[in-house]
């Protein structure tokens, strides 16, 4: 056969000796003002990112204005007592700077990323609005309206109306996780300039907050430029705050979201699990990756490489929120979308996985390989500035050391085939997983009943 | 050691040097030294995209980017993916109109392996390739057809522009995830033919950057490509060429179960690499770029009509560049009040030009945007690969900020005048409707403009 045209074969080569690379360790410290400050020197990279946490969590916006935190969130960027909304966001963009916030669980982040040459600029920009924002009525009136346009677009999104159903379905109503997190049309409509101040004011202050700054700071007094700004941020000391329990329910069970005509069915399958505080993070780590990290993972193996009837499922564990003492709770999921006719047999071959799993568990095989693509990928995955920046965020939002991610990696490294089998066993298992389906009820209402994967119900999308 | 020619110049920002190499076979060959960082990105571009794709074959290129991903002679099933992963690497591969890339970033000491691996499927390939290859990644590509376009609000509103905006029988009139009937109908046989006319190391471009020996890294490709035959007998792709402006407005209503009414927007602008289109990125980014553009201050900030509102270019390089608005409408607001603002502004914009402190903003947005693109090893690569591959020269890439930089307003608004007239653009409206009919097509309110690209796999988890 001539097509099949010649060229020298080689043996697959080796390795080479691997460079040693470690996850930056940051400079902590305070400013006067009670301001935490995270640096992290990195050679090259001449975009600096700048990450500022506030501890200003879902949990504490007033009862009914669901949607406060975020509203005050985009309410940063329109307007100080310098500038204007429209001059604001011009300022900013002179500095060829972006300013990205939002509100979640654990608190309110503001991510800013500017080239190093412009970066004093673009903190006073970053100071000014946490220091003096403008709050004006009417452009709170305008974010309130446009909030209120987004989401009729959210319900209309497979992937976020299955989110929004998950949290309803695992946490009971009056958890604020149950909850949107920016809001209902009904809390949003509520929220005026004056409830945003009395967040702002209740909750926002640099005693209890902090910027972490990662980039080439080769040349930059970065005390001298963050003294005359955001250590020119005031306010009154730290008080202490708890985080409420948090309590799940996972029996199994399947909601069916009704979209009449759906080509394809949106899968989100959860339940709730520890945060990383808890010693068996890395094996779960570990094991959800062999489960569904990638797509040569167990999940992919079977539903997109053997059976075609996805483009991709991902298993994956996130943080919701964290208290320093573990008591916090992480979502574990399976998420995806498969063909409306092949809903049924998708979801058999789900669960058929999940069950060989917990039988037969983990191979060595691999539990190496995921090893090494989760250990090995750091250089790699932290080439950017902005990349660092946010991994040493989440670890200040999840109350974690600043040497965490240096420590899950060693932790990783020694985690065996049984600890890793055991942990993805038990995040989880067949019966205590509640099933989202967004899709056309009409045709695969039936079929998924006859899987006997929990009790169906069926509810509409809108 | 290798044969050909090796060029080498130090060019453009931050002292980045690239060398040059022709093998024999004619795969040209880009490497640039970068050692902060204990990674290496290799990026390999090969010269076939959708719009070298036949009637009735629409979508191939973008399967058999998947079928490259299936094994070749040395290489089993998955496993491209799982000795990349393994290595602690990371890899996909994008198809657009115009060229198909593949690429790999490495911890550096496993940059051999990649170079391996690309060269076995460049090679042989057709050891693998099989029915049943094809049948399931078929199925696949059919469901990522499903997740991206056809199952989302607004998601078919890209191909739609496409087939108003570039006239009947124009190689780039269909995206490259192709239709349904078309992939249904790609057989065995037009998959190899695709494979021997197209993956040949002289329709191809190599280029590895980051943490890297260029002595040895030449070596090696030698040795792994060095021996892949040439192939001569690739067809001209036919040409895009058309005249600068439409010539009369286009414009489609769809009807659909959308979560609001939307007017987007395509207007037909310079080929990449001419200054005129640097000019039109300027103009793009000051009209409707980032939350103080002048659409986005008018439509949803004063007017409040709109939800969001903004402008994308979508830069091609053997065809028309396209511009692409996206306006989606706040509450009960019709159409013709947000076309009427448009209209003015753009009217507007064309008659005056842009004020100095508008450059200077578009300016540093761009700037920002190249630091952005080049701050990565595998940003670098692929860049080096699209100015070798569109423009014949990668060390474009190093001074493509400097020519952004250098135009001036007049230009700026020369092209806005000459080319954002309601005569030289596609428009399409959607209007809701309650019930979904036959064919449920939607979106969020993201631009897809810059997100054209159909790949092979999301994000690898992370270890979080």
């Amino acid at each position: 056969m001539t097509e099949l045209a010649t060229m020298d074969f080689h043996p697959q080569p080796q390795a080479g000796e691997a460079r040693p690379w470690a996850f930056p360790a940051p400079e902590r410290g305070t400013l006067d003002n009670g301001l935490t400050v995270l640096r992290c020197h990195r050679p090259g990279q001449q975009v600096v990112a700048v990450e500022v946490l506030l501890d200003a969590p879902l949990d504490a916006e007033p009862a009914g204005l669901d949607g406060v935190a975020t509203i005050m969130t985009r309410a940063f960027s329109e307007g100080t007592d310098k500038h204007s909304a429209e001059e604001f966001a011009a300022e900013l963009e002179r500095c060829g700077a972006t300013l990205d916030s939002h509100a979640d669980h654990p608190g309110v982040r503001l991510s800013l990323e500017v080239p190093v040459s412009r970066l004093g600029k673009a903190l006073g920009l970053l100071a000014d609005a946490l220091r003096a924002p403008a709050f004006a009525d009417s452009e709170v009136e305008r974010l309130v309206a446009n909030r209120l346009d987004e989401i009729p677009h959210e319900t209309a999104n497979p992937g976020r109306r299955a989110a929004k159903e998950l949290s309803k379905q695992l946490f009971p109503a009056d958890s604020r996780m149950s909850r949107p997190r920016q809001g209902t049309e009904e809390t949003v409509a509520s929220i005026d300039s004056a409830a945003v101040r009395a967040f702002y004011e209740r909750h926002v202050r640099p005693a209890t907050a902090t910027a972490v700054i990662v980039g080439d700071l080769t040349g930059v007094d970065l005390d001298a430029l963050l003294g005359d700004t955001l250590g020119a941020w005031t306010g009154s000391p730290a008080k202490p705050r708890t985080m409420p329990a948090v309590s799940a329910d996972d029996t199994g069970r399947v909601v069916i979201v009704d979209r009449p005509g759906a080509v394809q069915t949106q899968l989100l399958i959860g339940r709730v699990g520890v945060d990383r505080h808890d010693r068996v993070w890395p094996a779960q780590v570990l094991g959800t990756y062999c489960l569904g990290g990638t797509l040569t993972s167990r999940l992919d193996r079977v539903l997109r490489e053997e059976k075609g009837y996805t483009y991709g499922v991902r298993a994956f564990g996130q943080v919701l929120r964290s208290a320093p003492d573990g008591s916090g709770v992480s979502m574990l999921a399976i998420s995806g979308s498969v063909d409306t006719p092949n809903t049924g047999p998708a979801l058999d071959d789900l669960w058929t996985v999940l069950r060989t799993l917990a039988a037969e568990g983990l191979t060595d095989a691999e539990r190496d390989v995921a090893v090494q693509n989760l250990v090995g990928v750091a250089p790699l995955k932290f080439e950017t500035a902005a990349a660092v920046a946010s991994t040493l965020a989440d670890q200040v939002e999840q109350h974690l050391p600043d040497d965490y991610q240096s420590t899950l990696y060693r932790q990783l490294a020694a985690t065996g085939t049984v600890e890793a089998t055991a942990a993805v066993v038990s995040a989880f298992p067949v019966d205590r997983l509640v099933t989202v389906l967004v899709g056309d009820a009409a045709q695969i209402e039936e079929p998924v009943r006859a899987l006997g994967i929990g009790e169906v119900t069926v509810v509409p999308a809108e | 050691m290798p044969m050909g020619h090796t060029a080498t110049a130090e060019a453009g920002s931050e002292g980045l040097t690239v060398k040059e190499h022709r093998l024999d076979n004619g795969l040209r060959v880009v490497l640039s030294e970068d050692h902060l960082t204990p990674v290496a990105a290799v990026c390999l571009w090969y010269d076939v995209g959708s719009r070298h794709e036949v009637e009735g074959r629409t979508g191939l290129a973008h399967l058999f980017e998947h079928l490259m991903f299936q094994g070749s002679k040395q290489v089993s099933g998955n496993g491209h993916f799982e000795l990349v992963q393994g290595a602690g690497g990371s890899l996909n591969g994008t198809t657009s109109w115009e060229r198909t890339n593949y690429f790999e970033t490495m911890p550096a000491h496993q940059l051999e392996l990649a170079l391996w691996l690309e060269a076995d499927r460049m090679g042989s390939l057709l050891f693998a390739l099989d029915q049943k290859n094809l049948d399931n990644q078929r199925d696949v590509v059919k469901n990522e057809r499903r997740q991206r376009y056809d199952n989302v609000p607004y998601g078919t509103a890209f191909e739609r522009i496409f087939r108003l905006a570039y006239p009947e029988g124009h190689p780039y009139r269909h995206t490259p995830i192709g239709s349904m009937e078309d992939l249904e109908a790609a057989s065995l046989e037009d998959a190899r033919q695709f494979f021997r006319t197209y993956y040949a190391p002289n329709n191809a471009v190599l280029s590895v950057v980051g943490d890297i020996d260029p002595e040895q890294t030449l070596a090696w490709i030698e040795k792994y490509f060095g021996s892949i035959p040439s192939y001569d007998g690739k067809p001209q792709p036919r040409d895009g060429g058309l005249p600068d402006v439409i010539g009369e407005q286009h414009r489609e209503v769809v009807e659909e179960k959308v979560p609001a009414r939307a007017l987007m927007a395509a207007y037909r602008l310079p080929e990449d690499g001419t200054r005129a289109c640097d000019a039109a990125d300027l103009a793009l980014a000051i009209l409707g770029g980032g939350e103080s553009s002048r659409l986005y201050n008018r439509l949803v900030r004063r007017d409040r009509t709109a939800v969001t509102a903004g402008f994308g270019l979508l830069r091609l390089a053997g065809a028309p560049s396209l511009a692409w608005m996206d306006v989606k409408t706040s509450g009960d607001v019709e159409v013709p009040v947000i076309e009427a603002a448009v209209d003015e502004e753009l009217a507007r914009f064309a008659a005056e030009g842009p004020t100095a402190e508008e450059m200077e903003r578009a300016h540093a947005q761009l700037e920002r945007e190249w630091l952005d693109r080049l701050g990565t090893v595998a940003g670098r690569a692929d860049e080096l690969c699209r100015f070798a591959v569109l423009f014949g020269d990668p060390k474009l890439a190093l001074t493509a900020v400097d020519r952004v930089l250098d135009v001036t307003a007049e230009e700026v608004q020369e092209v806005a005048k000459a080319r954002l007239r309601p005569d030289n653009r596609a428009v399409l409206v959607y209007e809701p409707v309650d019930d979904a009919d036959d064919d449920a097509t939607d979106d969020e309110a993201e631009s897809a403009a810059t997100d054209a690209d159909a790949t092979t796999d999301e994000n690898e988890e992370s270890a979080k």
